[in-house]
């Protein structure tokens, strides 16, 4: 049973601002202890942990796992009862890329925030008297309409595949719940046929569980995109390259270094996902101050990236320090080496790099492959259309996956059934918001159904 | 004749009923069929078992009746699921049937308020506004008058019995239907429909060969139901493990066409966890035996139940599948089985309360809500006798929530999604089992049962008393220390007991085994039940949020017809309860909460 929903305690966030690129993008968040809870996740904690209500506060967004700052923002602090929805609150106001909001609300998540359900804010900005009655009767209005809408997309989102996926492993914990039940419900003596709860089982649906979340990365990128940046020294054969995803001649290719001043970007298809490629300036070192410029523009965009090219002209081979400074460079960026110019090319490739010929197209196939494989973190080409686009459906097999582990462990732990029990329903029930919920009465169903019972 | 109350049928929810009315001081009339039958166990003979022994424990916390008779009268005890964890141990005693029954009339018997009087209820008089109970209409002819009614009419409303080809007008074999009440309820405008049960033979003990079967012991210790008692001192008595087989299965299936359940006799909807032997043989064609208990009655007579063997088959063919069984080859049948159908009230027409919606001052319980069960009779009887004396007194009725009480789950269950078939508890019913624990009853109702006014101060003081046993127990676990770990962090580990400290600490084993074992739950699932309390808190919330009686849902923009009718047919008492029924939207009780507006404590 799903009480969430009427918890007005509970800490919520959301995406204010519709769900798009824009210059800028509002994430909301509310719930008791708000404030000190989402503190955390800025460069200034103890300044907005402190901050009086209704200012406004200058930070960094930041990773408290690893202290990476993600974004720029402003964070409007509200303690109740001000604020929308009359209990502590905190806006952020940050950059409106996708990507950026993405890690913004997971950070929060890691924080302690759950998503939103529709009208939530709302609901309890009524529940603590902010909004009045006419006010309210449009807002009801909103909530079911939303919701239902919600409903259609949440369920639209599930493919057929997943959806049977999902609720295979659902149907798998229906059973073994109920021959854990049946042995809880009725007496040693009564029930004649007993059935161990095999911990692998359970520990191979964890499994399954945790798969279809990792699914997530997929599904986003798919849903998403990337960013893919080419980068390289001068010459070395970015713009070709470029040109060769484009299938169209449209920046200007020259033997002269350095032609490519600032940088250019399109959107393309690479294997079905969606990528922004930016052709950037070479790396040399420049006097010319508008091809500075330049250089230093595009390793900005090369480190908002989520994958960089790096180009190397096979025919002249690495020049002497530049392993170094790319090391340097794209530190903390994940970088695929392309050994470009094969055709005219007389040394081996690098070992862990992609041979590559800008011009005759060889290699390309390759090419392809890995940065798809890099982008999602495995070989996806096998993979159909079974995975998931939503951090809710994420957070929710993480949680079925959480429960049966803890579920298999006390099996380990030779604790009692009724210790277990709890456990694999409460996979179920994470199960259930995704695909639709089994209540007590499907269990003891399956309970009169599969087990003769009754003295 | 005029009385505050009546309550119609002296079974278990009667008893219970008519007991807190008059204890709690008003002039109460007990009307059932025959004063022989008060407080008859009519299937087998036992109280309690899973789920079931913690409601026993439960009205008894209240300052109910149930805990004493059994304690009185019990022939065997066990604790089951010992081993099974810790929110699903519960007690089950065998009974001796005609002790309990004597026990349970001079019972009533010896109340000073409580008016016994035999008789059958045909009608309900209602006052002249035609929406208020004022008393019965006997067949008899009496009109006899009341501010409340309480109907706990068991399977004698309409009731009718099959064996076979046999059919008769019955609530139990050789005791005649209450006719007329059924059809009355129904002009009244109530949903009333039919259910049915079974119960096995019984044979004479001298005839059976127990020999050929497996003695099944009681436990050595007899434990009371009742947190009144101490210690229970009675004789025990085994019961008896036998099998049917092939021979046993062919001759049910040979003569499945005979029984009513299958030739389409009986409409009404039997239990499914219950099943009787036919319907067993047919729904599980692949099982080569299934288990009888071969149960004393009591103490003084040769009856023996044979438990598992319900049947509604002719008397030749249950005497021949019977003598197919080892150790039953020569029975010889007492009473044989039947099947009996009866009217029952749909219990979605009743508040949490247990009064109807259609008639003020009418309470129901026990079988006649559709439920199945000595035990979820009386938690009924008892509530619905505590309502209708609130109901008296001006008071706001008692509702027991689903984390308090497996009485609440019941009610909760009944009233606001009905049931299909007779309901019975079960402990999968429960979300938060861990917290509903059998030793933990008084600790969550005697507070409630002494605010009520039926629970003497002793039970408090009793209570305090044993709290403070079991924070000496904790204080002693925690001075004393094994392997660099105190007792309280030693207990955590499964394979560890609290008798294994009594070496190290003599002082522990001056305390009863039931305090101690409390503790012991207490501190081993500790983090468990922490984080059920969690869940609880916030199931509370809902619950909570009060909907007032007569809330206008027709009102209401915005949510879906089909939860507006269903609302209106249920009328929840709570956000909680309401997000219960079953069909209606999560998005529909938001909006219901928007427009109670209400949600701020």
């Amino acid at each position: 049973m799903e009480t969430g929903y009427y918890d007005t305690d509970e800490l919520i966030t959301a995406l204010a601002t519709p769900w798009g690129e824009s210059a800028l993008a509002a994430v909301r968040t509310s719930g008791n202890g708000c404030i000190e809870a989402a503190s955390v996740c800025f460069s200034r904690s103890e300044a907005i942990a402190a901050a009086e209500s209704g200012t406004i506060q200058y930070a960094l967004m930041c990773d408290p796992a690893t202290g990476e700052a993600v974004d720029e923002v402003t964070a409007a602090v509200y303690r109740a009862p001000s604020g929308y929805t009359g209990q502590d609150s905190v806006e952020i106001f940050c950059h409106g890329s996708l990507p950026g909001i993405q890690r913004i609300l997971e950070i929060l998540h890691a924080a302690g925030f759950r998503d939103a359900r529709p009208g939530e804010f709302t609901l309890r900005a009524f529940i603590n008297g902010k909004l009045d009655l006419t006010r309210a009767e449009a807002v009801q209005e909103l909530v079911t309409a939303k919701s239902r809408k919600a409903h259609s997309l949440a369920l639209g989102r599930l493919s057929g595949n997943l959806f049977r996926e999902i609720d295979a492993v659902k149907q798998q914990l229906v059973e073994l719940l109920s021959a854990v039940e049946v042995q809880l419900d009725y007496a040693e003596d009564e029930i004649e046929e007993l059935v161990a709860i095999p911990a692998d089982h359970l520990r191979l649906l964890q499994q399954t569980a945790a798969r279809l979340a990792e699914t997530y990365r997929t599904g986003r990128l798919y849903a998403e995109g990337a960013r893919v940046v080419l980068a390289g020294r001068t010459n070395s054969g970015k713009s070709s390259l470029f040109n060769l995803f484009l299938k169209e001649d449209r920046s200007i290719v020259s033997e002269i270094h350095g032609t490519t001043r600032d940088y250019i970007e399109s959107w393309i298809t690479v294997r079905g996902v969606p990528i922004r490629l930016f052709d950037t300036a070479g790396y040399r070192f420049a006097e010319d101050v508008i091809e500075a410029e330049g250089i230093r523009r595009s390793e900005k965009i090369a480190g908002a990236a989520d994958l960089v090219l790096y180009l190397i002209d096979g025919s002249r081979g690495l020049a002497a320090g530049e392993k170094k400074d790319l090391q340097k460079t794209f530190k903390n960026i994940p970088t695929l080496l392309i050994w470009n110019k094969t055709d005219i090319s007389h040394e081996a490739p690098p070992a862990g790099s992609i041979a590559v010929s800008a011009v005759s197209g060889a290699g390309f196939a390759d090419l392809e492959k890995a940065i798809i494989t890099r982008l999602a973190g495995k070989d996806i080409s096998q993979e159909t259309d079974s995975m998931i686009d939503s951090l809710r459906q994420k957070e929710l097999l993480e949680q079925a996956a959480e429960y049966l582990a803890a579920a298999a462990d006390s099996i380990d732990e030779r604790m009692p059934l009724d210790i277990t029990a709890p456990e694999i329903a409460g996979a179920i029930d994470a199960l259930g918001e995704i695909t639709g919920e089994i209540t007590s009465a499907d269990i003891l169903d399956k309970i009169f159904s599969g087990f003769c019972v009754g003295k | 004749m005029e009385y505050d109350a009546i309550v119609v049928g002296g079974g278990h929810a009667g008893i219970e009923a008519s007991l807190a009315l008059s204890r709690l001081q008003f002039s109460t009339l007990l009307i059932t069929q025959s004063l022989d039958a008060i407080g008859r166990l009519s299937c087998n003979p036992a109280i309690g078992g899973l789920s079931k022994g913690n409601i026993v424990r439960e009205i008894d916390a209240l300052g109910g009746q149930m805990g004493h008779l059994i304690d009185h009268t019990m022939i065997q005890f066990r604790i089951l699921n010992q081993r099974r964890g810790p929110a699903v141990q519960a007690p089950r005693a065998q009974a001796d049937k005609f002790a309990y029954s004597q026990l349970a009339k001079y019972v009533v018997e010896s109340e000073k308020n409580l008016s016994i009087f035999q008789d059958t209820v045909v009608d309900i008089l209602l006052d002249s506004s035609g929406h208020t109970a004022a008393g019965v209409i006997t067949e008899r002819g009496h009109h006899i008058r009341s501010r409340v009614v309480v109907l706990t009419t068991g399977t004698f409303m309409e009731g009718r019995i099959f064996i076979g080809a046999y059919e008769s007008p019955s609530g139990r074999l050789g005791e005649p239907a209450a006719i007329g009440l059924g059809r009355a309820l129904r002009e009244k405008g109530f949903q009333v429909g039919r259910m049915k049960t079974g119960t096995p033979a019984r044979v004479r003990k001298s005839s059976l060969d127990f020999t050929r079967m497996e003695e099944q012991p009681g436990d050595s210790v007899m434990q009371p139901f009742s947190f009144t008692e101490d210690v229970i001192s009675r004789p025990s008595s085994p019961c008896w493990i036998t099998h049917t087989n092939n021979v046993t299965h062919a001759v049910i299936r040979e003569n499945i066409g005979t029984s009513p359940l299958f030739s389409g006799k009986i409409s009404g909807i039997g239990p499914r966890y219950c099943p009787s032997i036919e319907d067993k043989v047919v729904k599980f064609p692949d099982r080569d035996r299934h288990q009888i208990f071969v149960e004393p009655e009591g103490l003084n007579t040769e009856e023996m139940y044979l438990n598992g063997i319900s049947s509604s088959l002719p008397e030749s063919v249950q005497e021949k599948f019977i003598h197919s069984v080892p150790g039953l080859e020569h029975a010889e049948i007492m009473r044989p089985g039947y099947a009996v159908e009866y009217d029952y009230l749909d219990p979605t027409q009743l508040y949490p309360s247990l009064e109807t919606k259609r008639i003020s001052g009418l309470f129901t319980a026990g079988q006649t809500n559709g439920t199945s069960g000595y035990e979820e009779a009386a938690g009924q009887g008892l509530l619905a006798g505590i309502n209708a004396a609130r109901k008296l007194q001006n008071r706001d009725p008692l509702i027991l929530s689903r984390a308090e009480a497996y009485i609440g789950v019941l009610v909760d269950d009944l009233v606001t999604k009905g049931t299909e078939e007779p309901y019975r508890m079960f402990t999968s019913r429960a979300e938060y089992r861990l917290n509903l624990r059998h030793d933990t009853a008084d600790q969550r109702l005697t507070p409630k049962g002494f605010e009520i006014g039926l629970c003497k101060r002793e039970r408090l003081d009793r209570l305090s008393e044993k709290l403070r046993k079991c924070d000496e127990i904790r204080e002693l676990l925690r001075k004393h220390a094994a392997d660099g770990k105190n007792w309280l962090q030693n207990l955590k580990n499964p394979e560890i007991s609290i008798t294994d400290a009594f070496g190290q600490i003599p002082d522990l084993t001056v305390y009863d085994t039931e305090v101690l074992r409390h503790v012991e739950l207490d501190i081993k699932y500790a983090g468990y039940i922490d984080r059920q309390n969690r869940q609880v808190s916030r199931f509370s919330r809902m619950e909570r949020i009060k909907i007032p009686i007569d809330y206008d849902y027709s009102a209401i923009e915005g949510i879906s017809n089909e939860s507006k009718e269903k609302l209106e047919r249920i009328r929840p008492l709570s956000a909680g309860q309401a997000s219960r029924i079953s069909g209606v939207r999560n998005s529909d009780i938001a909006v219901l909460m928007v427009l109670l507006g209400r949600g701020r404590g």
